[in-house]
Formats: C-alpha cells, structure tokens, sequence
C-alpha cells in the first residue's frame, strides 16, 4: 500500500515537471519551428561546433553560424534586429566587390520575439559569464588604435566621424549588438567560435590582459542616440 | 585474426596521414592571398581593396609597383606577414598574420609577392 502510494506521488511529480519543463521551452520550440519553416538554415547552420577547416569551407557559406548565438549577442538585440535587419556587415558576406545591400529575410513582430528566444537559447560552454565588463581606458584606445590598428577592417566612430575599413562587420554599435564576454571569448578561442575567417589571430601577439582590456573598450562603442 | 588487422591498421594510418596533410599545408599562396590580403592590396595586388577606404591614414602597399617593391628583401617581407607594419617601420594598418599562416605558408606568400612586383 505504502509503496504504491510512492509511486503514484513520483508519477505526478514527474508529470508536474513535464510541465514545468515545457512552458519553459514554449518559445524556444516555437523558434526553432519558425526558424526551420522560414528556411533560415539555408544559409546559417545552429549545431556547433565549428564546421569550417578550409578557406573554401568558408567561402561556401551563405550566412555566419548560429550555433552560440545566445553567448555571442545581448539580450534583446535580435528580437530587434530580426523585425529591421539592417547591415551588420558593409560588405555582402565575404565579397571584396559587392556592397551589403541590406536584403536579409525579415520577421514579424511576434515571430521575431519567438526566433530570438530559440537563438538566444544556443549557448557555447567557451563562453564565461560576467567576467568582462564594458570599460573605456587610454591603455585600451592606444591598443585598439594606434599598436593593431582594429579599424583596418572594422567601421568605427571617431569623433563624430565613421571611419574604418569594411570587410569586418561594423563595431559602431557593437556595445549594444554583443556580450562583452564573448567579444573576450572570441578573442582568445577564435578556432572555438570562427577556425575560418579573414581576420588574423591575435592569441600569442596580444597579451591576456590586453585582450580582456580590449573587449571592455569595444563593449562600450555605441551608436549616438538620435535627437528627438 | 592479428594478420588481418595489421593491414587493415594500416590503411587507416594512411588515411589519417592523408588528412593531416590536408590541413596543415592546406591553402595554396594564390588562396591564401585572395582570402587574407586581397581585402585591402586588392584582389590583383594594386592597393585597391575594399579596406583601402578614404577615410583610412594609410594606402595598402601597391604590390606590382617594382620600384617600391624592390627595396625589400626577402626577409623584409616575411617579417611584414609575420609582424605587421611595425617589423619595418611601416603602419600598423598592415596586420600581423604570424599566428594566423603557417612558416611555409608565409615563404609561398613572398613568392607569390615576388611574381607580383616581377621583383
Ligand atoms: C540567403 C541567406 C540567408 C537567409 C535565408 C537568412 N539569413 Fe540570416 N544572415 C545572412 C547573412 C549574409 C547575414 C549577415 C548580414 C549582415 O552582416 O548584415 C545574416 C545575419 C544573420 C544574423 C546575425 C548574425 C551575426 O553573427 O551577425 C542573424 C541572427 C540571422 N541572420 C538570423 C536569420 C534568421 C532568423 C533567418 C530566417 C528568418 C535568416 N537569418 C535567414 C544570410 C541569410
Ligand atoms: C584583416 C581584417 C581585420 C582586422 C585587422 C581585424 N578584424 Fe576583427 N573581424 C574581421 C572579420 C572579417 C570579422 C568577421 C569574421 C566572420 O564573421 O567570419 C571580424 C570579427 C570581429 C569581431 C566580431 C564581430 C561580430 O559581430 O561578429 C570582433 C569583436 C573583432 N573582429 C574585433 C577585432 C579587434 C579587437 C581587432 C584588432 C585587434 C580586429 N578585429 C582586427 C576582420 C578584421
Ligand atoms: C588591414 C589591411 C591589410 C591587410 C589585411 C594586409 N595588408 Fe599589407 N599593408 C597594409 C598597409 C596599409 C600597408 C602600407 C603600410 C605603410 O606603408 O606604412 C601594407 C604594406 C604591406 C607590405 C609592404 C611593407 C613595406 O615595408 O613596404 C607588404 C609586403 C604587405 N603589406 C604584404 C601583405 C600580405 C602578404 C598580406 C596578407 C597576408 C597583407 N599585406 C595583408 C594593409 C594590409
């Protein structure tokens, strides 16, 4: 009697944390529906790890990889960006000659906010929460700046000016775009996130100190709010 | 039994040396050029690629230009590859690529350079 009681109290524990379990994945499960539904994953893969070993392997992609994209962007970020894509990269994705013409798939409202979740739900075990912290220093622009010259393929804002070259996808805004531990992560793991990619490696030129200052300086790069 | 493992272990063998091969020395100075140098020296060498913006301090060397081409020596330009601008005094513009290229992928770079300049 009393074992049968045990069992029956552990079915429905099991059955509360079914339940439980499931709400919690609602928009994650929704996402990845739409997600599959609108054909995303022609041009953008969302299982890790990495898949690129040559130069040809990343050519033949259509689109950056998903795979740790809860890891790589902030909170709120895609939601946005999903509804109003506008050009991350100035470039068409790896072109030398075509500009980015700004004609990425766009969402719906609720559709976005159901694709972001799922997104936001691919994390990477690479990535170390709260250990970077958006922060300007001189030490850092000097780094940035003038000893590995960043802008040489990055848009950046310099004054009041953009400058920079184009073939990186633009930072100008790239404080409210990414998790400054990623930035740090993607930094000193670049075969973890991108092994391909014509961006040199700075692991064993910069130092783990200036790496970490680094990622703080461009966790802080955003775009002026506009006058109302 | 063990006399028909050994063969079979050593196809494998062979296979993972083919691999291995395959990765590191990979891409060929031509690919190598297109994918890592070409975005600023332009896809034929000339200075112009889409990083050469006018908004940058600095102009990508022109690397069919054989007069300037010529006053660097060999070990010039590997240190360049490897060090960036600042190994012969030039901007930093010119990035490091020492830990991104293999040794032997740098020495095929200087002479796909060399062809460039006719230098
Ligand atoms: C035809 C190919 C293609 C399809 C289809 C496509 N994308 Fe993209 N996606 C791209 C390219 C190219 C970029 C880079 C755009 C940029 O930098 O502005 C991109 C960028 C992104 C990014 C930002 C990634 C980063 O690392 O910067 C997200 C998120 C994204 N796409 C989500 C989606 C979703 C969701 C869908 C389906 C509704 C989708 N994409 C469909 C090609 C595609
Ligand atoms: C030779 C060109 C080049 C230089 C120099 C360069 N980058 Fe990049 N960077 C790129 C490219 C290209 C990518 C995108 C790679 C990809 O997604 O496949 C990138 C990506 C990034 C990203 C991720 C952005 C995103 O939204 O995905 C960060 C952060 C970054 N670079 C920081 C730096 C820093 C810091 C420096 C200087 C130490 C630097 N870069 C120098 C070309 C460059
Ligand atoms: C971010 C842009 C950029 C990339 C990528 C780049 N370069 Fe350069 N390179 C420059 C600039 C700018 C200069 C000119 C520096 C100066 O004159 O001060 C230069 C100069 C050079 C020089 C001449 C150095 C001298 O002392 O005159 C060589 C050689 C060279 N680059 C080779 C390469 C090779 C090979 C690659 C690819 C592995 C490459 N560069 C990638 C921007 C770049």
């Amino acid at each position: 009697m009393k074992e049968r009681g045990l069992v029956l109290w552990g079915f429905i524990f099991m059955l509360c944390m079914l339940a439980y379990s499931g709400r919690v994945d609602a928009g994650v499960a929704e996402g990845k529906k739409i997600f599959e539904s609108k054909k995303c994953n022609d041009c953008h893969y969302t299982q890790g790890p990495a898949r690129e070993k040559t130069i040809k392997d990343q050519l033949s992609k259509k689109g950056p990889e998903l795979w740790y994209a809860g890891s790589k962007f902030k909170e709120g970020f895609l939601e946005k960006w999903l509804q109003d894509p506008k050009p991350i990269r100035p470039m068409k994705y790896y072109s030398l000659t075509e500009k980015n013409k700004g004609d990425h798939p766009k969402l719906s409202g609720k559709d976005a906010k159901e694709v972001a979740a799922f997104l936001m739900s691919l994390k990477s075990k690479d990535v170390k929460a709260g250990v970077i912290k958006a922060k300007k220093s001189a030490r850092a622009r000097i780094v940035f700046e003038k000893k590995l010259a960043c802008y040489g393929c990055h848009l950046v804002k310099k004054g009041r000016k953009i400058v920079g070259g184009l073939t990186g996808p633009s930072l100008v805004d790239a404080g409210e775009r990414l998790n400054p531990d990623w930035i740090y992560a993607y930094l000193v793991k670049p075969k973890v996130f991108k092994p391909v990619k014509d961006m040199p490696v700075y692991v064993g030129i910069v130092g783990d100190k200036e790496m970490k200052m680094l990622a703080s300086y461009i966790a802080t790069f955003k775009q002026k709010k506009k006058k109302k | 039994m063990i006399k028909r493992v050994i063969p079979l272990g050593a196809i494998f063998f062979f296979f993972v040396l083919v691999m291995l091969n395959g990765y590191a020395f990979g891409a060929s100075a031509e690919e190598n050029y297109q994918f890592y140098c070409a975005q600023c020296h332009g896809v034929k060498g000339k200075g112009d690629g889409p990083n050469a913006t006018e908004t940058q301090p600095v102009s990508p060397r022109d690397h069919t230009n054989t007069k300037e081409m010529k006053k660097l020596t060999d070990e010039d330009i590997i240190n360049v590859i490897k060090s960036g601008g600042a190994a012969t005094s030039k901007s930093t513009l010119m990035p490091p690529f020492g830990k991104t290229l293999t040794e032997k992928e740098i020495q095929e770079l200087k002479d796909y350079l060399r062809k460039l300049c006719k230098c």
